[in-house]
């Protein structure tokens, strides 16, 4: 594996990080990228910010006008 | 074993936000967590490691039970702290970002190829502090001379804080 983490690789492995199953030694690197990269620090506290906001949302909670909304966005960027 | 933690100016752990108690004359009490490397634990580091966590506040910390060993850090499951390391403060923090600017533009400077575009990085990189700076002069010293390079660098920045703090180098042995 890699010796460093770069600020896109935290991008992508936030929300591993985040629930515990990215493996020790990437949580490592993971890490020290965090401790020196205050971008990336408030990145991430955005995401737990978000995920406590709205981390208990079920499926069933959203209303279906805003359910088509997400999906259209998603179909989107994937084709993006 | 006796190891060191980096924690915020405030007690707090850099990355879970745990306020640790915190010695006042006498060691802070016990804290235990069970041991799963960057999930629970109480992590620490040998002074080789101290370069990879610099924080604001550095700490000797008094490690028990079955200690993990992690190539940057270590790893116990159950810890208290012993003592403020009380040489790290905001001046020697300076002088450190400071010797590793220097540092980084001498290695990307001083030899054939000259490496103008990273150290156009340093001094722009100052005001984040000495955890950034530390890191640009070993991906500088990675970029010269491979990755021995980059942990030569972090040798090298260790050895400066074991001195400058007055600790003894307890990977020696």
């Amino acid at each position: 594996m890699a010796e460093h983490v770069t600020c896109q690789d935290v991008v992508e492995l936030a929300t591993e990080y985040l629930e515990h199953t990215l493996p020790a030694d990437e949580a490592a690197l993971f890490e020290q990228h965090i401790n020196f990269c205050d971008g990336c620090d408030w990145y991430l506290d955005q995401m737990r910010t978000t995920v406590a906001a709205v981390g208990r949302i079920e499926e069933e909670d959203v209303p279906p006008e805003t359910r088509e909304k997400l999906l259209a966005a998603f179909r989107d960027w994937k084709r993006a | 074993m006796i190891a060191y933690k980096f924690l915020r100016r405030d007690g707090r752990s850099l990355f879970t936000g745990f306020r640790w108690p915190l010695p006042d004359g006498a060691p802070g009490a016990w804290v235990e967590a069970p041991v799963d490397p960057c999930r629970s634990g109480i992590h620490a580091c040998h002074t080789s490691g101290l370069p990879y966590w610099i924080g604001r506040s550095l700490y000797e910390i008094e490690l028990d039970g079955d200690i993990r060993e992690e190539p940057t850090k270590l790893v116990a499951p159950r810890a208290r702290l012993l003592r403020p390391v009380t040489a790290w403060n905001d001046s020697l923090r300076d002088e450190y970002t400071r010797m590793c600017a220097d540092r980084a533009h001498e290695v990307a400077l001083d030899d054939a190829p000259r490496l103008e575009e990273w150290d156009a990085v340093v001094e722009p990189s100052i005001p984040e502090g000495p955890a950034l700076l530390g890191f640009v002069a070993a991906r500088i010293a990675e970029e010269r001379h491979g990755i021995d390079g980059y942990h030569d660098e972090r040798g090298r920045q260790a050895a400066w804080l074991v001195e400058r703090l007055g600790l003894q180098d307890d990977t020696a042995s």
